[in-house]
């Protein structure tokens, strides 16, 4: 097993020159061969020289955490993206320029998590489309046999039947992504590459597509596999790469590892002193949650934020964390639970609800819900609190671009003027710009989501910097993130929510990041499983 | 391929997923089934108060008076089914109605100026691809989105009606035509006989070929379709290609229908894509298709035969129009509220 | 989770002259065309004609245009704006028919005509139909019910000597030399301006229309808005019916929808003014500016009067073609 240290240089950027990781051995069945590839997008560095080997016939695991490459080097394979530096060798030949239409001569075929099924077809026409069989002799579809060959693949590799008319609209997410792979089987594939499948599924299904993988591999197809959920990995796959900031940093039989080995590897970072210390006295209780569920996507998560506090919030995906802060905003209904703000009943639950009770989200899709890129910054800012520059439904232009140039000044929003259109701006700004509009607020509490993806470093700290300053004028806060450093050193205690629960609270000061991952890809389940 | 691999305990996981599915099936089916109760319910109603209306010579009468109109909205639901169900950045073709005023006039036209019918035939049905050409590279090439782009294309084409016929209707009335609208080939117009052959041909096409089913996939989800490795560009020209060829026909049709060009054309656009949107409802999968299309159109037909019979104003069929196409789209959108 | 920076990159100078091209394109056609037409018969530059070419094509089409940029900038668009015209049309001549006051007469119209924007929101914002097909459906029940209530489709008339002084002035009168149908028109738009400019209201509407998703995630309430856009459509719509009655005093049943499509025109030729293609009220006026310059020259140059449509037609095809292929060449 081998790999690197890397340590942060001042700008917050790994120093890659001499440290490159040696090159995977060549060996003849390898099926697939990424050789230190570097892609660059924009300023930031996806990818910076990392290399990949996949031998045939196996079931080759890869891991790492958001940011890390995993889905630049997916998309490089599938096509989508050129890389800017590095060799790619599919079947020992070498190919400067892979487009998705190379790709899948080669037989490299993709099962996305967004399954791209025409929902109102019927099973065997979402299988069929683009190579659909016709009645001999006419130029008229042939459904029966249509039918009849989806039936049988169906029946065959998974086992199962469904109704002959069943539209993929009316199917469940576990039906269609078996109607996802069979297209994909239809093809008779060399190599599989599945993205994060089971993040939808429940443990029964979830079995399923492992014996189908199993007996994939053995009758010869090669199989990607990309997870965050390590017990999966440690379960199915022979071989595993980790990525760490666009670098493999190491690549290993399963047999010689093991989970939590693999999460030491995939967090592993110097922190240099990115994260302001703050010392804030803890006030009054400001949010506080009891018993709360949302059918299916959390149940029973109960905790308290103070004034002043910190809370990080972590799970993978599906583990009901997501779901957790948008029913907090009033995004989502929860079927049954308690919250209370600043000592009072919560019961209305809508966004406008949450804003009046003072609650702030700033949003994972930071261009989607965020800001609006089309609006300019100083109308991005006051947009959750026109209200207040409000007289007789005439707006106060005055005191609003005086406003917003306050805070443009006081978050350091680097901008050719307020009148600038957010789309203008970098990826930081934009956050940025997301958070003031809270500020104009005066909001109290705040729930941030991954809230420095994206992010600049010069911004993160910026951001950092901003979260201490609102705790200390009584707000509380609570993040979620994947980011594990990150949360770590900004939280004060940090909850895990795995599959819907919380599995564990640490206190941030005395944990460490692989403890946090490990117990946030299951590390109380797997010990279960071992008891 | 062995089929020994035991998938074990499937037997009650797909159990339990056929159960959600029927729920959720129910709701479309009562949506669907309502509507073709909502048909009989109309006829019998009619063909109880109404003297004569479920004969045959009435049927075929309604089917022969619903030929135009029924081409156009057939000829649109190829672009409704192409380019997707969001009416603002989806398919449509605002342009038919002008398109089949603008082909009649041609007609009739190139008939006064001496020419056969077979020459006729051609100026009309080329008259309606060059329509059908212009929408395609307004959409396609410069991808002005479809609800403006045959907009202007339809004010620039009941223009150029206007301009040829000077608003006044131009006559026309060949052996061809007089043969088109006659109204007793057994009993039935000869229009009744055409729109349902029409019908036929274009169902065949649309809903039983692979090219039929890639301009489902297109409409309903692109990005699937692009995966596919479909071309859509040349798809949905082609779309629209076909739409303009319709118009050329309903057209042909309305010359003969009418022994000349007409200028109400533009009264018939509203009509002709209330009609498209209501044909979705007559499909299991509640998507717009020919024969939902063709039955929309028919309903449409009876209430005005039916209206007519009876006495009653015939122009009130829009506000029935109007008030069916509410409740189907309300519906469907509380609907798909409540499975969230 | 992406890397991507940003920053747009900037555009190769000739896009960047085509964007700007584009966006003053439609000044550009206005001077153009005034300055055609000017020169191409002698009558047009007459302040005879230019009045008659203000009041007769201008008036009532701005106010409906204006009233149609509302529901378009709340990201929709009021296929029935022609109802509220034809509803408060006949509100208002039904009344003073009746003998009671013109002041009556025009209340009972506005209210007609907010009736069909209520009848809209409720669809709109309260069931959540697509705006289109709701105004659809509204635009074919309003003519049925416009049959229903005149017996058939017939015409209603104030008879000469029935014709109170008040509803004269306001179809023909003037002030200070301005005909009132204009000056009217003149203050629906500056209203109208204004409350797109400078209220929370218009502030609200527009960000709806731009990005529907970051107001709610603001929370701020969109349905509320959305009703009152389209009420605020109806009820302006309403006002050029009362103006157009008063004019004529006639009303004739579905005679409203023929400003349906010019409106339409209008507002979407009016986006290409704005940097972003952003609904505005100042292009929206130009836009009617433009058609009816166009209407009326050529109806003064004695060219066909049927080769007037075709002129308008084209003319917004080309304008709409510019600014679409602009905007995927990734100008503005």
């Amino acid at each position: 097993m081998r790999h690197r240290r890397l340590t942060l240089v001042s700008t917050g950027v790994p120093d890659m020159t001499a440290i490159l990781p040696p090159q995977p051995a060549r060996r003849p069945d390898d099926i697939i061969r990424f050789d230190r590839i570097v892609k660059r997008f924009g300023g930031a560095q996806a990818l910076a020289g990392a290399s990949l080997a996949i031998r045939r016939g196996t079931i080759h695991g890869l891991v790492g955490q958001n940011g890390a490459g995993k889905s630049t080097l997916i998309k490089i394979l599938a096509g989508l993206h050129q890389q800017d530096e590095g060799t790619i060798e599919i079947e020992g030949q070498r190919i400067d320029h892979l487009t998705p239409h190379l790709a899948e001569t080669h037989g490299i075929h993709f099962i996305h998590q967004d399954r791209l099924l025409v929902p109102t077809f019927t099973v065997g026409e979402a299988l069929f489309l683009g190579r659909e069989p016709r009645l001999p002799g006419t130029p008229f579809l042939d459904r029966r046999k249509m039918q009849r060959q989806a039936n049988e693949t169906l029946a065959d590799y998974f086992g199962i039947k469904l109704p002959t008319h069943a539209l993929i609209g009316e199917l469940s997410t576990a039906e269609r992504q078996i109607v996802q792979i069979t297209r994909a089987l239809l093809d008779h594939p060399k190599v599989l590459v599945f993205d994060e499948p089971t993040a939808a599924l429940v443990r029964r299904e979830a079995d399923i597509l492992f014996r189908l993988i199993r007996r994939l591999r053995d009758e010869g197809v090669t199989i990607i596999y990309i997870s965050h959920y390590l017990n999966e990995i440690e379960e199915l796959c022979d071989h595993v790469t980790v990525l760490r900031n666009g670098i493999d940093v190491a690549s290993t039989p399963i047999a010689e590892t093991s989970a939590n080995a693999i999460a030491r590897l995939m967090v592993e970072r110097d922190i240099a002193d990115m994260f302001p210390k703050r010392r804030v006295e803890f006030g009054d209780d400001l949010l506080k949650v009891e018993g709360l569920t949302a059918a299916n996507r959390f149940s029973d998560v109960s905790f308290t934020v103070r004034r002043g506090e910190v809370l990080g919030i972590t799970g993978l995906l599906g583990s009901g964390a997501k779901d957790l802060v948008r029913t907090l905003f009033g995004l989502e209904r929860a079927q049954s639970g308690h919250i209370e703000v600043a000592g009072a009943a919560d019961r209305a639950r809508t966004p406008q609800a949450a804003a009046v009770r003072q609650i702030a989200l700033v949003p994972e899709d930071r261009r989607g819900h965020g800001v609006a890129l089309d609006l300019s910054v100083a109308e991005n800012i006051t947009l959750a609190s026109l209200d207040r520059y409000t007289s007789l439904g005439v707006l106060n232009g005055k005191r609003e671009r005086r406003d917003s140039d306050d805070l443009i000044k006081r978050l350091r929003i680097k901008t050719a003027g307020r009148d600038a259109l957010v789309r203008t701006l970098s990826g930081g700004n934009q956050q940025k710009v997301a958070i003031a509009k809270w500020l104009s607020r005066h909001s109290e509490i705040y729930l941030l989501d991954e809230p420095t993806v994206g992010v600049d470093i010069g911004s993160k700290v910026e951001i950092y910097t901003l979260i201490g300053e609102l705790t200390e004028r009584g707000a509380g806060i609570i993040v979620l993130s994947s980011d594990l450093p990150e949360l770590i050193g900004i939280t004060d205690r940090i909850l895990v929510l795995f599959r819907g629960r919380v599995t564990r609270e640490f206190i941030s000061s005395e944990t460490t990041t692989d403890e946090v991952l490990a117990e946030s890809t299951g590390a109380s389940e797997r010990l279960r499983h071992v008891g | 391929m062995s089929a020994d691999i035991h998938i074990g305990d499937l037997a009650d996981f797909t159990a339990e997923q056929s159960k959600e599915r029927s729920a959720r099936n129910l709701a479309a089916a009562s949506l669907r089934f309502g509507s073709l109760i909502a048909f009989a319910v109309i006829l019998t109603v009619f063909s109880l108060t109404a003297p004569y209306f479920l004969s045959i010579g009435n049927i075929g009468n309604v089917l022969g008076q619903s030929a135009i109109s029924g081409v156009l909205a057939i000829g649109l639901t190829i672009v409704l089914v192409a380019g997707g169900a969001n009416v603002v950045t989806g398919g449509i073709d605002l342009s038919l109605a002008a398109n089949m005023g603008l082909s009649a006039a041609v007609y009739a036209t190139v008939t006064q100026l001496g020419y056969n019918d077979p020459v006729a035939v051609a100026a009309s049905l080329l008259t309606g691809l060059a329509i059908g050409a212009v929408n395609a590279a307004a959409v396609v090439f410069a991808g002005i989105v479809p609800l403006l782009a045959t907009l202007a294309v339809m004010n620039v084409v009941a223009g150029l009606e206007l301009v040829l016929t000077q608003n006044t209707v131009v006559p026309a009335s060949t052996d061809f035509l007089t043969a088109l609208s006659a109204s007793d080939a057994l009993g039935i117009p000869v229009l009744a006989y055409v729109l349902l052959g029409f019908t036929a041909v274009v169902t065949a096409i649309v809903q039983y070929t692979p090219l039929g089913l890639r301009l489902y996939a297109m409409g309903e989800f692109p990005d699937a379709a692009r995966a596919a490795g479909l071309p859509l560009k040349r798809l949905l020209a082609g779309a629209f290609l076909a739409s303009g060829l319709c118009g050329g026909i309903a057209g042909i049709l309305s010359v003969s229908y009418l022994s000349g060009s007409t200028t109400g054309s533009s009264e018939m656009l509203l009509p002709v894509v209330v009609t498209a949107l209501l044909g979705a409802v007559f499909s299991r999968r509640l998507v717009p298709t020919i024969t939902g299309t063709l039955l929309s159109a028919l309903l449409v037909g009876f209430l005005v035969n039916g209206f007519q019979l009876l006495n009653l104003s015939s122009t009130l069929v829009s506000g029935v129009q109007g008030i069916l196409i509410l409740i189907v789209v309300s519906t469907t959108t509380l609907l798909r509220k409540r499975e969230i | 989770m992406s890397l991507s920076a940003s920053h747009s990159p900037v555009a190769p100078w000739h896009h960047r002259v085509l964007s700007s091209l584009a966006r003053y394109g439609l000044i550009l056609a206005l001077v153009v065309v005034f300055a055609a037409f000017s020169l191409a018969t002698p009558t047009f530059l007459t302040a005879g004609n230019l009045q008659s070419l203000l009041v007769n094509n201008f008036t009532l089409l701005a106010i409906v245009s204006v009233a149609m940029t509302f529901a378009v900038s709340a990201g929709g668009i009021d296929l029935s704006v022609g109802t509220a015209v034809d509803f408060a049309s006949f509100a208002f001549v039904s009344l003073v028919l009746a003998g009671q006051p013109v002041a009556i007469g025009l209340l009972g119209g506005l209210a007609a005509g907010a009736v069909v924007g209520a009848f809209n929101a409720l669809l709109i914002s309260g069931i959540g139909v697509s705006p289109f097909l709701a105004t659809l459906g509204t635009l074919f029940i309003g003519r049925s019910v416009q049959q229903l209530l005149t017996n058939g489709g017939n015409p209603v008339y104030l008879p000469p000597s029935g014709v109170p002084d008040a509803f004269r002035f306001i179809g023909h009168g003037a002030i200070s030399g301005f005909p009132l149908p204009l000056l009217i028109a003149i203050v629906v738009i500056a209203a109208a301006a204004f409350v797109f400019a400078r209220t929370r209201f218009g502030r609200v509407v527009l960000a709806i229309g731009i990005q529907p998703s970051v107001v709610r995630y603001s929370g701020i309430g969109l349905g509320r808005h959305v009703a009152v856009a389209f009420i605020l459509t109806a009820l302006i719509a309403a006002i050029a019916g009362l103006i157009l009655t008063a004019t004529v005093t006639v009303y004739i049943p579905s005679s409203g929808n023929a400003f349906l499509l010019n409106a339409i025109g209008a507002t979407f030729i009016g986006t290409t003014l704005s940097p972003l293609g952003r609904p505005n009220i100042a292009g929206t006026v130009l836009g009617v500016l433009l058609l009816s310059i166009v209407a009326n020259g050529l109806l003064l140059t004695g060219l066909n009067f049927y080769w007037q449509q075709v002129g308008t037609g084209t003319l917004i095809f080309a304008v709409l073609a510019f600014s679409f292929i602009n905007r995927k060449t990734g100008g503005a």
